[in-house]
Parts: C-alpha cells; sequence; structure tokens
C-alpha cells in the first residue's frame, strides 16, 4: 500500500527477475515495458551493488519493446512479436526471457501466446508475467526460479549424490554476490562436491535444466526461498537445507560445512580434516595481527541475510560489542522476522543487541540518532553513512546500495572472506 | 510554440517540436529535411532499451536544494533515489552548502492499480510535508499512476492550502515520449508554473541564468563572467526556491546544453521577456566564441568581451593547435544527445578529426522558436557533411556502425554506451563532464584526453581479444537501418 519511504532501495520484481537472468551465462532478457524500465531495473539493482553489470546483455543493450501511448491504448502484443523476432536475429544467446513492465501488465497483453509462437517454432523462450508492481527485487529472484522451475528444469536427469544447488544470494543485488558464491563454491568443493552456483564458472541454462540432479539444494538465507524449495522438493525431489544466515568468520561456517556433512552424510573425518585447516588458516592470520583494531560497539543495517553474518562474526568471533541491528529489506511474514531475530540473539558470547525492522531511510536514521547507547562502528549502506558521519562513528560500507566502491569477487562471507571483512575494518572502507 | 503554464501537462518533444529518434542519411539530408519540413522520423520494429523521461525530470527537479519529491508509483520507479540522494547529499557539500532535499517513493502494489490510491497518496504529501517542512513539493506520477488515471492533479490542487508551500503535478509517465529529454522540459515546465515569479518593480541586477547540470565549472565560469560585469545563476544543481523564484528578472538565459535549456531559455523569453541566447554552444574555438559574442550582443556587453576573447586566443590558440598535429586525419564516431552530437562534431572538425558517423539520441527538427538548431546550422553552413543517424540510444545500431567503420575512437555522454564500443576493442572517450569541451582551455584539454585514450589502448585491444559480444554475424552484415520502418 502506497507509504511514505524516504530513499527508497532497491528495485521492483521487475529488477530482480533482470539481475538474476543476467547473471546467466548467454542468457537474454527481452522486455515488454515502456521504455525507461530496462535502465530503471538495470540502475536499481546493479547499479547499486558495486558496479559490476552483466557481462553477456545489459542495459543499452537488452531487447525492449518500448511500448509507448499507442500500444497503451491499442494493445503491444504485434510490436512485443516484431522485438522478439528482432532479438532472435541479433543476439546469439541460449535461451530468451520475456518479461511485462507495469504498462504491459495493466493493460493485460498476452505475452505467453505471443512467446509459444516462437517457441513452437523450436526457439528456446519463455514467458515471465509478473508485471512489476507486484513486488520488490527479492520477489524476482524466486519468480524466475519459480519460472524455471515451472517450465526449464528437466525431470527424470540421473541423481548426482555430489552435486549441490546453492541459492539465497541475489546476484547483481547483493553486492558480494559473486565472492560469496565462489568462497562457498571453494570450500564445498574441498568437500568432494560438485557446485551448482548458477552464476560463477560461466554456468548457463544447462546448468539449471540440469539442477533436478542435486542432492541437496543448500539455501544461505533466512527467509528467501521458501515457495521455490518446496516444489524443487516435491517436483523433482531435491530436498533442501536452509542456514539461516550468512555465514562470516570460522565458528559459523564451521557450522555450515558441518550441517552440508551430515545432511549429505559426507565421511566425518574428511570434513573435520577440512574445518580444521580451513580455521588453521583463518587463526593464524588473525594471530599475526593481535590488537591492531580497537575494540568497538557497533551497529549494522542490511539486508537480514547480511545483517545476521556480520552481526555474528563481529560479535560471536570478534568480541566486539552489538547494540544495534537494522533489518532494512522489506521483511512481511512474521515466522520470518522471528527467525531472523533468534539467528542474531542467539550469541555465545555476547548480549543480544536491540534488532528493528525498518525500510525508510527517516526510522532508520532516526533509531541511530535516538539510540542512546554509545556506537563507535557502523556497517550499513551508501544511504546510512551520512547518519554515520552525524554520530561520529566508524563507518563500513558493507549493504545494499553500494554506490561507493567497486567489488569484484570480494566477499566477507566463509572463512577468507572473514579476514577480508576484517581488513576493511581496519582500512575503514 | 506558445508555452501554456495553466495545465500542469506539457505536450512531448514529439509533439510539441516535432522531435524523432528513428533516420539513417546523412547530416545534409537530415538539415535539409527538417528546413523543408519534409522530415518524418521512423519507428523501430525492433528495439533495444531506451531511457525514462522521469530519471530526466526529476533528476532536474531533485537537485533544487530543501525540497521533497514524491515519486507516486511502484517500487521500481523509485530509482532515481539514488541519484536524489547523490544530487541532495554531496554535490551541495562539494560547494559548501547544505540542502536537505528527500525523495520520497509511495511504493505502489497491485492493490493500488486496481483499486487506486488517491487518498493514500494525500496523506503521503501531508506526511512528508509534516515530516520535512520542504520549501517546495513536486509529486510525480509514473506509468502505472497514468494508465489507471490516478488524478494526481486533483490532489495536489485540494491540498494546496493545507501544505502552506508551493506544491506541483509532474506528469512523468514513463510510455508519454521516446525521448527522454523531455524530462528536462518536464521539470523546467513544474518550476515555471509553480516556482518562478514575475519580475519585481525596479529591481536592477547583472545576473544571468544559467542552466546546466551539475555546476562542475562553477567557479571558473563566475571568474569569467566577472571580467564581463555578469553574475551567473546556476541552475538547477543547488539551486533555492528563492532564487529560482526570481530567475524572471536576469538579463538573460542561455546554458550548457541546447536540449536541457531550450524550453527553460523559450519560456522564461516568451513570458517575461529574457533573451535567450541562441547560438552554438561553448564547445571548442568558434562556438566558445560565438556564445561568448551572442551574451555580449545580448546583454549589451560586446567590448570587454571582445577583450577576453584576444586574450584568451594568444594564450590557447598556439597551444591547441600544436596538437591538432597529432590528430590530423584520425577517425571518430560518436553518439550524444542531440544538444552534444551536432556540437561534439563541429569540434572535433576543429581538431582536424575526421567525424565518419554521427549518432544523436534524438533530433528537434526545430526549437521552441521554429528555428534550426544553430549547431545544424553552422555544420550546413560550413560545408561539413557526414553519415549521421537518430538513435534512441540503439545499441545494436552503434555496434553495427563501430563494426564497420573500425574508428579510432568513439564519443559518447552516456556511460552504459562507451563500455560496447571498449568490449568491441574500440578506443572510447566518455566526455562525461558537461564543461569537458568548455572553452578554449578546456578544449585544449579535450584534445589532449583524445591523444592520451588513442595512443594507449592496451585495456580495450586486451578486453576485445578476450571478450565475445553477443550479436550475431548475421546483424553486422546488415545495414543499419534494417529495423527502421515508416511511422504508421
Amino acid at each position: 500500500m502506497s507509504n511514505v519511504t524516504e530513499f527508497p532501495k532497491g528495485g521492483c520484481v521487475l529488477a530482480g527477475i533482470n539481475s538474476v537472468l543476467g547473471a546467466i551465462n548467454r542468457v537474454c532478457p527481452i522486455y515488454h515495458s515502456g521504455p525507461g524500465c530496462c535502465m530503471q531495473t538495470t540502475a536499481s539493482d546493479a547499479g547499486q551493488s558495486g558496479h559490476k553489470s552483466s557481462c553477456f546483455v545489459s542495459a543499452v543493450s537488452i531487447p525492449s519493446s518500448n511500448m509507448l501511448e499507442k500500444e497503451v491504448v491499442f494493445g503491444g502484443t504485434n510490436k512485443l512479436r516484431t522485438t522478439i523476432q528482432g532479438a532472435i536475429d541479433i543476439i546469439d544467446a541460449d535461451a530468451y526471457f520475456v518479461l511485462t513492465g507495469c504498462t504491459a501488465g495493466i493493460i493485460g497483453d498476452d505475452i505467453a501466446s505471443v512467446t509459444n509462437e516462437f517457441a513452437e517454432k523450436g526457439i528456446e523462450i519463455y514467458p515471465i508475467e509478473t508485471p512489476g508492481f507486484t513486488g520488490d527485487s527479492n520477489l524476482g529472484y524466486e519468480t524466475v526460479w519459480n519460472t524455471f522451475l515451472d517450465k526449464v528444469i528437466e525431470k527424470d536427469v540421473p541423481k548426482d549424490e555430489k552435486l549441490v544447488n546453492i541459492f539465497g544470494i541475489i546476484p547483481y543485488h547483493d553486492p558480494f554476490w559473486s565472492g560469496t558464491l565462489e568462497e562457498i563454491d571453494r570450500i564445498l568443493s574441498r568437500l568432494g562436491l560438485r557446485v551448482n552456483t548458477f552464476f560463477t564458472k560461466g554456468q548457463g541454462i544447462e546448468d539449471i535444466k540440469k539442477s533436478s540432479a542435486a542432492a541437496l539444494n543448500i539455501i544461505v538465507n533466512p527467509w528467501l526461498f521458501k515457495g521455490p524449495a518446496a516444489k524443487y522438493e516435491s517436483k523433482f525431489g531435491v530436498p533442501s537445507l536452509r542456514i539461516p544466515g550468512l555465514f562470516v568468520g570460522a565458528t559459523d561456517t564451521s557450522k555450515f560445512v558441518r550441517s552440508v556433512g551430515e545432511a549429505l552424510h559426507l565421511d566425518k573425518d574428511l570434513v573435520e580434516k577440512v574445518i580444521a585447516d580451513e580455521e588453521k588458516y583463518v587463526y593464524n592470520y588473525l594471530g599475526q595481527a593481535i590488537g591492531v583494531l580497537s575494540w568497538k560497539r557497533f551497529a549494522v543495517i542490511a539486508d537480514a541475510n547480511n545483517a545476521v553474518g556480520f552481526t555474528r562474526y563481529l560479535a560471536n568471533d570478534y568480541s566486539f560489542t552489538p547494540v544495534l541491528v537494522i533489518v532494512s529489506e522489506p521483511i512481511f511474514r512474521p515466522e520470518d522476522k522471528e527467525t531472523i531475530i533468534k539467528e542474531i540473539s542467539d550469541l555465545e558470547y555476547a548480549k543480544p543487541p536491540k534488532i528493528l525492522f525498518l525500510t525508510d531511510q527517516y526510522e532508520i536514521n532516526s533509531a541511530i540518532r535516538e539510540e542512546e547507547e554509545e556506537i563507535t562502528l557502523i556497517v550499513g549502506s551508501s544511504n546510512d553513512r551520512e547518519i554515520a558521519l552525524e554520530k561520529d562513528s566508524q563507518f563500513i560500507l558493507g549493504a545494499f546500495p553500494m554506490s561507493e566502491r567497486l567489488i569484484f569477487n570480494r566477499t566477507y562471507a566463509g572463512y577468507r572472506g572473514s579476514l577480508t571483512f576484517t581488513e576493511d575494518i581496519y582500512d575503514n572502507n | 510554440m506558445p508555452i501554456n503554464l495553466s495545465n500542469s501537462n506539457i505536450a512531448t518533444r514529439e509533439n510539441r517540436i516535432g522531435s524523432i529518434t528513428g533516420y539513417v542519411g546523412t547530416l545534409k539530408d537530415l538539415a535539409t529535411q527538417s528546413e523543408c519540413g519534409t522530415l518524418k522520423g521512423c519507428s523501430r520494429c525492433f528495439s533495444q532499451s531506451s531511457t525514462c523521461l522521469s530519471s530526466c525530470g526529476l533528476g532536474q527537479l531533485s537537485a533544487i536544494r530543501d525540497v521533497a519529491i514524491i515519486h507516486h508509483g511502484p517500487a521500481g520507479c523509485s530509482v532515481a533515489a539514488a541519484g536524489a540522494y547523490y544530487m541532495s547529499r554531496v554535490m551541495p557539500k562539494k560547494r559548501g552548502v547544505t540542502s536537505s532535499t528527500i525523495y520520497v517513493g509511495t511504493d505502489m502494489n497491485e492493490n493500488d492499480t486496481i483499486f487506486g490510491s488517491t487518498n493514500a497518496l494525500r496523506n503521503v504529501i501531508l506526511e512528508v510535508n509534516k515530516r520535512y517542512s520542504p520549501k517546495a513539493i513536486f509529486v510525480s506520477s509514473s506509468c502505472a499512476t497514468g494508465i489507471i488515471g490516478e488524478d494526481i492533479d486533483s490532489i495536489v490542487d485540494e491540498v494546496r492550502d493545507e501544505v502552506g508551500v508551493p506544491i506541483v503535478a509532474v506528469h512523468c509517465e514513463g510510455f508519454k515520449s521516446r525521448i527522454w529529454a523531455t524530462g528536462f522540459d518536464i521539470a523546467d515546465h513544474a518550476v515555471l508554473q509553480e516556482i518562478v515569479q514575475p519580475p519585481r518593480e525596479g529591481v536592477k541586477t547583472n545576473k544571468i541564468n544559467f542552466k546546466n547540470f551539475f555546476e562542475s565549472a562553477r567557479p571558473e565560469i563566475i571568474e569569467m563572467f566577472k571580467n564581463f560585469d555578469l553574475d551567473p545563476v546556476f541552475l538547477y544543481c543547488n539551486s533555492t526556491i528563492e532564487e529560482l523564484s526570481h530567475i524572471s528578472e536576469s538579463l538573460a538565459t542561455t546554458c550548457i546544453c541546447g536540449t536541457l535549456g531550450n524550453y527553460l531559455g523559450n519560456a522564461l523569453e516568451e513570458k517575461y521577456g529574457v533573451p535567450y541566447v541562441r547560438s552554438i554552444n561553448q564547445c571548442g574555438i568558434v562556438g566558445f566564441e560565438t556564445w561568448l559574442r551572442e551574451i555580449g550582443r545580448v546583454t549589451g556587453r560586446s567590448e570587454p568581451i571582445e577583450k577576453y576573447i584576444q586574450e584568451q586566443r594568444a594564450i590557447y590558440l598556439p597551444q591547441i593547435e600544436e596538437i591538432k598535429n597529432q590528430l590530423e586525419g584520425k577517425t571518430a564516431v560518436l553518439g550524444m544527445g542531440p544538444g552534444y552530437t551536432f556540437e561534439v562534431s563541429r569540434v572535433l572538425n576543429e581538431l582536424g578529426i575526421k567525424v565518419v558517423w554521427a549518432l544523436a539520441w534524438h533530433y528537434d527538427k526545430k526549437y521552441e522558436n521554429g528555428d534550426v538548431p544553430p549547431s545544424m546550422k553552422y555544420l550546413l553552413d560550413n560545408d561539413i557533411d557526414f553519415e549521421a543517424s537518430v538513435a534512441d540510444q540503439q545499441n545494436f545500431e552503434v555496434m553495427n556502425i563501430l563494426h564497420k567503420y573500425q574508428p579510432d575512437m568513439y564519443l559518447s555522454r552516456h556511460p552504459g554506451s562507451t563500455v560496447w564500443a571498449i568490449k568491441n576493442g574500440t578506443p572510447a572517450i566518455y566526455v562525461a563532464d558537461e564543461y569537458m569541451i568548455f572553452g578554449y582551455k578546456h578544449t585544449l584539454e579535450f584534445a589532449k584526453t583524445i591523444l592520451d585514450a588513442i595512443n594507449n589502448r592496451s585495456f580495450e585491444e586486451n578486453l576485445a581479444k578476450r571478450s565475445k559480444l553477443p550479436y550475431t554475424d548475421w546483424w553486422y552484415q546488415q545495414n543499419v537501418d534494417k529495423f527502421l520502418e515508416e511511422i504508421k
């Protein structure tokens, strides 16, 4: 419902869909929308998450029907038909996905029929009928996977007991997405697993089609992907393991490794050997820079996944004191909020911080401004830098939207990422 | 065309000044056809992404200090918030002033598109007014509100007395126009409607309105205008509502980009008699001199301006001449808004660089006063011709052209466009800063930048060797106008 959101973060459902498709190699989105939706959606997610944009097609190179008044009045299916034909002619892609903007959604253009005309000719093309106004980019991530589950992923693919699928990290939205997926891939590969990240290593539509062969879906997120996970299980028999928040640092990453080991009945000795090895690596470095960072009382303002990861690492692994955590993405289901609160509160060492769910920048700023306890470190997004300056607190730019850092493969996740996080706290990026 | 400030809706560039986005041919043909009125734009049966006029419209308004922008639309439309945040938090700091401008999205959802949300919008406006006490409020529509017919004009009228500050409806339905620059006109229209006041009696001033994007050369231009006893008022970046209310009193209006300033300049002239400086723009040598002389003529300051020109010529012309030798004969393709394309083409010509193809993102057949844009007229009068096309940023056409002509450089004012040229292995110069080619000094710097870009191609060549572009071989073999068709 219409409400007041100061400096809103992120994009609409279309932005989330575009982000995911952009991260899959040789996949081409086709917009059936107004002339601005492509640039708006690219700007809202990829444009604000560390300045990477899709290699294959992105922004100005994405086909779009650029609907104008004429199409609004008389319908835009003819324009869509010629746009699809043109896209097939000039873009050499493995698969095409037709997306709808608000305009096409409201006037009710039948994109499925038009798309089907091309599918019948043997073109790999699918419609995603979810106009922008139906939700935010998080929903877009789930929408794409629902489309894959309904139309793309193949049945009766022989099972591969060493294959796992990773979900919960949204590409071109989470600023650290590629580094995070690479770290997860690195760790799980050491356990002898083959990892579908879908968005790194040049993975493409074929990997998605065959993802039903996986022995396990690993969802690294406290709340996202519930619907698609259930569908994976019921339709393709792939069970899910939910890791209820990003793991940063040795404690949580080792816990993650053990849960994967148990779920897949992996050789315990191997699991423990990998853990011991990785932990030794991390603590060998931490041990070489003791006392370099001053002790902090901190606040985190981030999406749920990163908020859990950052808070737990700093409080549970690095002896900092958590004061306030603000989950700044929209979370609608009460049970999801409970999971997030539990993950942030359930700390072995520290007293749990205050936890708020706020998306409006005005309310976020007020909460930080009015916090009575001292805060000496804030981990947040570009929008939170100003309040950190006002509080005269150290600030780490670590969350979406992130417009002042270039992020290639950097991550704060996992074993190695926690070292980078610690470095950044010293460097004060 | 008369400016009608009694209606919050402004006609699009297509309807008002016959602007087009589809044409392939030559510069001469384009200009001749627009002069004799036979130019008809084409549409495309296939297109790639264009841009939303709301980014231009709200981008301009959110640069004004201490105002509130309310964008009534689904969450995705609110991406302009990122730019607005930068404009209101960073740009003022660069100049040492403050702004509390805020950008609010209304997060319209599916229910709102079915049942409407006028009541909710009313509450949003009142809440914003209470929370932030802005000096003015701009309430924008979006595609979704436009199609379901939300009457934002009536709501604005209803709350006008209660909010007690200027408030205006801004019509930013993205499907309205192919030409995102219509957004500049929409912003101007809103400012003219509610903010600009008639000149006060007896006020004497030496101010000149200078419409630009980011006032990045502010100190330098203030310094220059001091020589002529002129005081520039930069619009709208960091403008205050108070400043804007008095722009009707200025001696003249000028702008950095004809596309950006055309509507405001003409409206101020038509409504308040403030002369609008119509000349080629400040890019390059001839441009800079012509522009200064026109300001001199309009404001009665020709003498100090001639003196300034002679002094500056002595300093810079020999240096520019020297670098020209190294640029002679190089080839260029450029793709920019029409406010720059035909101006930069002229500068490249001055520097000895051969333009092989110029793309304009749109083309205004004539400006608000009925004239062919001055930059075009100059090229024609000087017998400069090259292949030209009009395309709303259509990347596949740009790539086709680059592939065929293999120019020494590609110049664009849009970063997304240079990305693909670089992947193609073409050295690309991102003419990002609006003052990058301003006057003698920056023309010299521009020439040096070009030289740097074409002399060291390590990144472009290494990247291109290892990148595969998404376009099919078939496409590279087609004519650029393959997908153009007559507008039905």
